[in-house]
């Protein structure tokens, strides 16, 4: 009975019927891997299938655009050069603490929240980010960071200035000089979270070649903002051993992190660090802030290691949102990253 | 287990909203004939607006997926399997050589038992409502997108223009609209073979045990419930009867709520804080 | 059914759940497959052969119900010594065949020495060797599973399957039903594919008993109601018979005499007739005037559509209605519609949407290739804006037969009105008009008895058009009990008396008006619509609608009970016979007359219903049997005969004639056929329905949420097609036939699957109908490929088979077309290239016109 279907197909002369026809294809499929010449995309059509359900997304790839990687950039710099500013001032380089409280002040209190509304779908209803405080949502406590981090910053940045024009006398100057040494620590304090924790918002997403690195990613972030807020003071000029110091070490740690990438891949699941224009996004950016940062400043081009470094810094972000589109939009990612 | 007219969950007349108990769907490809009608019926009463008139070849699945205008979506899968003890034609007679299947399965939000979209929403717009379902308030929600990157199940979606509303996220309601006025959910309540059951959640856990065995023993092999209660999403309210492997349906095998990733994350944000300062203090320190 | 009745296939799927066997019969594997047990693959248009297997099965297999086909059906009766089969020879001709008038003289098929079917011979033993049942088994000899495969495509062993699950789910206690639709229907031969199942159903015991019987599934909400209370030119409301114009008819006294039967309830054709006169023409309707039946139109031959349709290409008609019909893009061979639709002066189109029907003179295929100039034009288009069905109350009829009123939900948008609206308010204006004059051409308008009461927007009220189908007593009583509508016309002068209880109270005499007899009862003495009840008692449903005839659920279920008047079986006992109360009783209403005892015999001179044995269930016959051979009614013989699709890529492998021989080709330049095997068009189209969409697409191609699923018109082709022809899923690809050309995307599948016939192999493709010219989402419309043509008993178009080739690649567009099509389709020679096929204007088709009486059968 069950090879009626072949017998009556087995006609010598005839032309092979459709069927037995479709068997060879598949045979030759499986010899070669895939067929010469066109074929039909169908179950048991001799093209292999997409993967899943004819190769849809299996998670959503994150809609932000260009404004979320810039913000990273800068709410990396702008929280990183409130560190800075915090260790010039205790160790009293005021005109370097002004300049770190000026970057920290633009960048992370003025230019991030404006990228950040900017992104949103309707960003006349920001403010509803303050509206809830949910410890287990990184955007919401982002969203607190920032706002902290603005609130310390700017009124750290009055003081200081006022301090520096010596506006007061006496007493209340050293008031003011205590007053913005405190704000100061709060936006260096803030600053850093600032810095990392954007690593932590697309570490803990669905998206696998996100999530498979999110011990890397605040560590990427985070030295990536210091790096660069040492960078842009250099380049405005502030050239001390301190921030070539910072500089070297950032450049090192982003060296260790490029290797670490390149040792730590997970097959298809990360593929999208790998491979595609995503992949070479994050290649480009690490090599210019990691190793060749790292050489430039080891030969003493500083301006030239600080530019490489920010450039880095820049592409990687993007490089890291990049990732995330085509890794959401690869469903085997998805399967290999659960296996 | 087709119902009898008003006997069947889907047309009875209660709202479990009043008696705060935990609801569900259980989709059932086996009975299910690929209509669409629960797609138009949702997007008729939601009022969701159509989202392109692109054919796409995938089978009579011109939908594609979930997304924010898209809070129904029937799959049409063609397999070179058999179902059940069915003949397919010349191709399947006998041992079954060669065989070949066509499956319907309606998707939708899963809504749940750990909700990464719920999780995410910095503005609280994504709550869960009396019924154990997740529910968007479209009035809270700012687009910020997070919920998009954090559903296990690339379910969730921000509306792009010039679509109505658009930017901001939307799903499945779960019609908490009609529920609350003890209406049964629009899809399940027109669909004509009860392939989308409606009713408590305890019940329909139970019957699509039931069913599935049953299955099972009419020769249905390959059945299965999809409803990962052993991950850390903890099940879902809207669970499904599936035939074969996940994948294949571009479920995901074993989904995690992102939130298990926020310990390691974290730490490693607090250590490169930590490192970021005492590094800047020793360079302003010894330099 | 899944696909085109969803709601519908709910109770399929109940079935199979509760263990019944699903099987589903068509060339593709479509979303009814998905869910059926078995799927049989078949070549289009192979049917007959594929049930007259069965059926050769059934009988050789003794697997048939014996004592129901001995007592309920014709299988005993005994036929004429000069009746010749089809099969002596293996001619495909049936004795009495007239080759000049290409029609039968039927003489020959009629029962030995019982001319009118009454009273006829029977031998139970059926041994005699001309009884129906030895003719019915040599008729079908030849149609061995080997055959059906040949014919067919289905495999021996697959056809086993079906034929032992059929015969498996028949008997005493079990029952099988068969449901089907057009594409049964849709064939030069389709009322006699279904008259193959009615006798594979006779045999297996399958009619008048729960859970059998042929389920025609219907097309339009109420396509059954429009065939009871016809759309049809050749029958009036009832299946009365539309006076014919030849001459033999001229007055009343021969047009009943024709019609009435000697024996059997259509004995009772003038009580019907003269009171749907009476309800016509009411007062103007006397004795002496024969009623007005002179007022009637007359036949004068086939007034179908497609009849029509040639006058107007030829000029010959000025005018039309188009109501809630779009044949620029449903009706077969839908290029040629357009190009005669621009032929009328004047177009009346209502309708909800904008449909091509309404502007195919700005925006059809033809404009844009230049064959047509909207500027030379000369149609006036009047559009009419429709109100939905969920804007006006009315009935719908379903395929049960059951009526069931509809409320109306929401008002009509701005101006659109209801049908009811429209026509009320046309007549009120013609008759005004014909008042003024007095030319006898407008007697019949000044004679119409126009009395609906209507409301304060001029809507006649619906329930008082049922009033008058259901029927009253003429003789006025205004206020009286039973009288509804107060009994008064338009203008309050006494109309109409009380309700009649049903049809059998109807008179010949004029003392009973009555609008469509087999609805008569929906709304009776009590006032009560039975069509709005909500209740259902039983699981038959009573107390829910009202099922025509007399709300008998089951028609003929008199066959639930053995000959000697017990159930069955206690499975499928429905009405029986109580032997205490000497009355038939039961679940259902009993189809039979009342107190008539299972014993019951006539002598032979009776007449109406007098003249049916107690154990004769089919009372509209006249012997009161289940015909397994029609003697009388149909047009191209009495048992059904496989003839090939009249595009065919094969010759028929079980007789020398290829095609049905009565069938209308309706022979024309625009509309030509294809030789059997024509190489230039070697792949066969069959199309259907998506369920995302509906018909011509004006409910569903301008709705977005719908539109949406289904954007673009595609053919769904097999893999190894697919392989052959280098197309990719996806692709574009040009359909063409000898009509037309087309563009696609080519849908690659296994769902559909090549054909062995005979060693050679036969690709089907399949194509949805659904798109057009108008609206959100554009698509060519397949029926430019479809031949026009006329099956013999009801003129329906052979739309799920003609022959095609396929062009990889996209369809010129503009006038680049005309050039391109000329490649692959020569215009120019014959318009019949079928060797089989008339020249044009032959004789032939003419007779067409079976609905009335015993052809009832599903059309469109
Ligand atoms: N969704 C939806 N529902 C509808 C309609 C609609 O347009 N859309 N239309 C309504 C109307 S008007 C009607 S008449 C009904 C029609 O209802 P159906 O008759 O069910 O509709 P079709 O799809 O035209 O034809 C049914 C099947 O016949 C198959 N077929 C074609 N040729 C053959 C053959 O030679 N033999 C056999 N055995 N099968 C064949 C086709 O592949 C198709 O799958 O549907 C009604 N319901
Ligand atoms: N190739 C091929 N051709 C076919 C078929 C096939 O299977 N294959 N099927 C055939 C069949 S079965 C049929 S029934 C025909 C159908 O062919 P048509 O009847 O010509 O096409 P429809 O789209 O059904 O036309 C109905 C129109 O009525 C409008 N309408 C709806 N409700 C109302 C109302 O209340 N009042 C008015 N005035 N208008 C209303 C709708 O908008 C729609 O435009 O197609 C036939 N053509
Ligand atoms: S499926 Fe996605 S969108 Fe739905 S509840 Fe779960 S996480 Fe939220
Ligand atoms: S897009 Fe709206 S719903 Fe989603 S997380 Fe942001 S605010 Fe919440
Ligand atoms: S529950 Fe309501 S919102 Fe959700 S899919 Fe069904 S109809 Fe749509
Ligand atoms: S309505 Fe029911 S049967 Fe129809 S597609 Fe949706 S789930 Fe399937
Ligand atoms: S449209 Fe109406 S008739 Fe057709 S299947 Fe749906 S409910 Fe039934
Ligand atoms: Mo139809």
């Amino acid at each position: 009975m069950p090879n009626t279907a072949r017998k009556m197909r087995a006609l010598p002369g005839e032309p092979m019927s459709g069927e037995s026809r479709l068997d060879e294809l598949r045979e030759e499929a499986r010899a070669k891997g895939v067929v010469p010449g066109r074929g039909v995309d169908v179950v048991g059509g001799p093209i292999p299938r997409k993967p899943g359900y004819y190769g849809e997304p299996v998670v959503k790839p994150p809609v932000w655009t260009w404004e979320i990687p810039l913000y990273f950039f800068f709410g990396g710099i702008g929280g990183m050069s409130a560190v800075i500013a915090f260790g010039a001032i205790l160790f009293h380089h005021v005109d370097l603490a002004r300049a770190a409280m000026w970057i920290a002040v633009i960048a992370g209190a003025v230019v991030s929240p404006i990228l950040l509304i900017m992104d949103l779908g309707r960003p006349h209803l920001f403010l509803n980010m303050l509206r809830v405080f949910k410890h287990r949502s990184p955007m919401s406590m982002g969203a607190w960071i920032l706002t902290a981090f603005g609130t310390c910053a700017v009124p750290g940045l009055i003081a200081l200035e006022l301090h520096a024009h010596q506006i007061f006398p006496g007493t209340f100057d050293q008031l003011l000089r205590l007053v913005a040494g405190i704000f100061i620590f709060g936006a260096a304090i803030f600053g850093t979270l600032l810095a990392t924790y954007t690593g932590v918002l697309i570490g803990a997403t669905a998206i696998p070649a996100w999530f498979l690195h999110r011990t890397l990613l605040p560590i990427h972030f985070g030295t990536a903002g210091l790096g660069s807020a040492a960078a842009a003071l250099e380049l405005l000029g502030h050239r001390i051993a301190s921030l070539n110091a910072i500089g070297l070490f950032a450049a090192a740690v982003e060296t260790l992190l490029l290797i670490w990438l390149s040792v730590n891949k997970h097959g298809a699941a990360d593929r999208a660090i790998h491979e595609h224009r995503s992949g070479w996004l994050i290649r480009i950016g690490e090599i210019l802030n990691g190793p060749l940062a790292l050489v430039l400043r080891l030969v003493g081009l500083i301006p030239l290691a600080a530019i490489s470094f920010l450039v880095g810094a820049l592409v990687s972000r993007f490089g890291w949102i990049a990732v995330g589109k085509v890794s959401g939009c690869d469903p085997e990612a998805v399967f290999a990253s659960q296996k | 287990m087709i119902g009898e007219g008003i006997h069947s969950a889907n047309q009875r007349r209660h709202s479990y909203v009043q008696d705060r108990v935990e609801v569900g769907f259980f989709t059932d490809p086996s009975v299910c004939i690929g209509c669409k009608a629960c797609e138009v019926a949702c997007k008729e009463w939601n009022q969701v607006p159509d989202d392109g008139f692109t054919w796409t070849g995938n089978s009579y699945d011109n939908t594609g997926h979930l997304g924010a205008s898209t809070w129904r979506h029937v799959m049409f899968l063609e397999q070179d399997r058999q179902k059940g003890n069915q003949i397919a034609g010349t191709m399947s007679l006998g041992d079954g050589e060669d065989p070949f299947r066509w499956v319907f399965l309606s998707d939708v939000c899963k809504h749940c038992e750990e909700a990464g979209c719920l999780e995410a929403c910095p503005t609280g717009s994504i709550v869960r409502t009396e019924t154990g379902t997740v529910l968007v308030q479209d009035d809270v929600c700012n687009g910020c997108g997070y919920c998009v990157v954090s559903c296990p199940f690339g379910v969730i979606d921000r509306r792009p223009k010039p679509l109505p509303e658009s930017g901001g996220a939307f799903k499945c309601t779960f019609c908490y609209d009609r529920q609350k006025s003890g209406l049964v959910p629009a899809c399940a309540k027109v669909c004509p073979t009860e392939s989308i059951v409606f009713g408590r959640l305890d019940d329909l856990r139970a019957q699509g045990q039931k069913r599935t065995q049953q299955l099972r023993e009419a020769g249905y092999t390959d059945a299965q419930l999809y409803d990962p209660t052993d991950t850390s999403v903890r099940g879902i309210h809207a669970f499904f009867l599936i035939l074969g492997e996940p994948e294949a349906y571009g479920l995901p095998p074993r989904p995690q709520i992102p939130t298990i990733h926020l310990k390691a994350a974290w730490t490693a944000a607090f250590a490169t804080a930590i490192g970021a300062i005492v590094v800047t203090l020793c360079a302003f320190a010894f330099l | 059914m899944a696909e085109a009745h969803p709601v519908g296939f709910r109770w399929v799927m109940k079935a199979k759940e509760r263990g019944a066997t699903i099987i589903h019969v068509d060339p593709r594997f479509s979303r009814t497959s998905a869910l059926a047990d078995i799927w049989v693959p078949i070549r289009a248009g192979g049917d007959i052969a594929f049930l007259g297997g069965i059926i050769r099965h059934v009988i050789e297999n003794n697997l048939f119900f014996r004592d129901y086909v001995m007592h309920f059906t014709n299988a005993s009766c005994i036929l004429r010594e000069d009746f010749r089969d089809t099969d002596e020879g293996a001619t495909g001709f049936f004795s009495g065949w007239n080759e000049k008038q290409r029609a039968y003289d039927k003489e020959s098929w009629l029962y030995e020495g019982h001319p009118d079917l009454s009273f006829p011979e029977r031998d139970l033993t059926l041994q005699h060797p001309r009884c129906v049942f030895q003719q019915l088994r040599r008729h079908y000899s030849r149609y061995t599973p080997e055959m059906v495969e040949k014919v067919c495509g289905i495999p021996p062993a697959l056809f086993h399957k079906v034929a032992d699950a059929l015969a498996r789910a028949s008997g005493p206690d079990k029952t099988a039903a068969i449901c089907y639709a057009l594409g049964w229907t849709q064939h030069s031969k389709g009322v006699q594919i279904i008259r193959t199942a009615s006798i594979l159903q006779l045999l297996l015991g399958n009619i008048g008993r729960p859970g059998g019987g042929i389920l025609a599934l219907r097309g339009h909400a109420s396509i059954q109601g429009s065939t009871d209370i016809p759309t049809l030119y050749d029958i009036l409301p009832g299946y009365l018979v539309m006076p014919k114009g030849d001459g033999t008819e001229e007055t009343l006294q021969q047009h009943l005499e024709k019609n009435t039967k000697p024996t059997g309830l259509w004995h009772n054709y003038p009580d019907y007739f003269v009171s749907i006169l009476k309800a016509y023409y009411g007062k103007s309707a006397t004795a002496e005037n024969d009623f007005g039946y002179n007022w009637v139109p007359k036949l004068t031959g086939n007034h179908s559509f497609f009849e029509y349709l040639y006058d107007m290409a030829d000029g010959k008609m000025e005018g039309m209605f188009m109501m809630g019909q779009n044949p620029a893009v449903a009706g077969a061979n839908s290029r040629f519609q357009r190009t005669s639709l621009a032929k009328l002066k004047w177009l009346v189109v209502r309708d909800m949407v904008e449909i091509e029907g309404a502007t195919f003179w700005c925006d059809s295929p033809e404009i844009k290739r230049g064959e047509l100039k909207a500027e030379e034009i000369e149609t006036e288009v009047f559009f009419f804006p429709a109100a939905g069905h969920a804007e006006k109350e009315g009935a719908f009829t379903q395929t049960q037969r059951m009526l069931q009123w509809r409320q109306k939900a929401v008002d009509p948008p701005g101006d659109s009105r209801s049908e009811g609206w429209f026509m009320h308010q046309l007549a009120l204006r013609l008759i005004a008009k014909a008042k003024q004059s007095s030319d006898p051409l407008d007697e019949p308008l000044r004679a119409l008895d126009w009395w609906y009461p209507e409301d304060e927007l001029g809507e006649p009220y619906m329930e008082s058009v049922l009033a008058e189908i259901n029927g009253w007593y003429t003789n006025p009583q205004p206020g009286a009990d039973g009288v509804v509508f107060g009994g008064i016309d338009r203008e309050g002068n006494p109309h109409h008396g009380p309700q009649v209880e049903g049809f059998a109270k109807l008179k010949a005499d004029g003392s009973t008006a009555c609008g469509g007899w087999i609805y008569s009862g929906v709304l009776g003495p009590d006032k009560i619509n039975k069509a709005n009840t909500r209740s259902s008692k039983n699981y038959l449903g009573h107390g829910w609608g009202f099922v025509w005839p007399a709300d008998r659920r089951i028609i003929y279920n008199r066959a639930s009970a053995t000959p000697t008047g017990e159930p069955w079986s206690e499975a499928k006992k429905l009405v029986w016979w109580d032997q205490g109360q000497r009355k038939w009783t039961g679940i259902d209403v009993p189809d039979f007359v009342p107190d008539k005892s299972p014993e019951y015999r006539p002598t032979g001179n009776e007449s109406g219903l007098a003249g049916i044995p107690g154990d004769a269930p089919f009372i509209l016959h006249e012997d009161g049997l289940g015909w397994l051979h029609v003697a009388k009614g149909l047009n191209d013989g009495p048992f059904p005969t496989h003839y090939e699709p009249l595009e065919s890529p094969v010759h028929n492998a079980l007789y020398s004639r290829d095609t049905n021989p009565v069938v209308n080709w309706f022979t024309r330049a625009e509309n030509r056929f294809a030789p059997p095997g024509d190489p230039r068009f070697p792949f066969v189209l069959t199309t259907y329905r998506l369920t995302e969409h509906h018909t011509a697409g004006g409910m569903s191609r301008f709705l977005s949420h719908l539109a949406e699923l289904q954007p673009e018109l595609f053919a769904e082709m097999s893999p190894e097609l697919a392989r052959e022809l280098k197309i990719e899923n996806g692709d574009y690809i040009s359909v063409i036939s000898l009509r037309g050309g087309i563009e696609a995307r080519a849908l690659v599948s296994r769902r559909m699957r090549p054909m062995q016939l005979n060693g050679k192999t036969v690709h089907q493709i399949a194509m949805p109908f659904h798109f057009g010219s108008a609206g959100p989402i554009e698509g060519d419309s397949t029926n430019d490929l479809i031949p026009i043509s006329g099956e013999p008993n009801v003129t329906i178009m052979e739309a799920k088979v003609c022959g095609v080739n396929i062009v990889p690649g996209r369809l010129p567009r503009g006038p680049a077309f005309e050039e391109w099509i000329k490649k692959y389709v020569p215009t120019g020679g014959p318009p019949n290239l079928h060797p089989e096929q008339p020249p044009p204007g032959a004789p032939g088709g003419e007779q067409a016109g079976g609905h009335g009486q015993h052809g009832k059968t599903d059309q469109q």
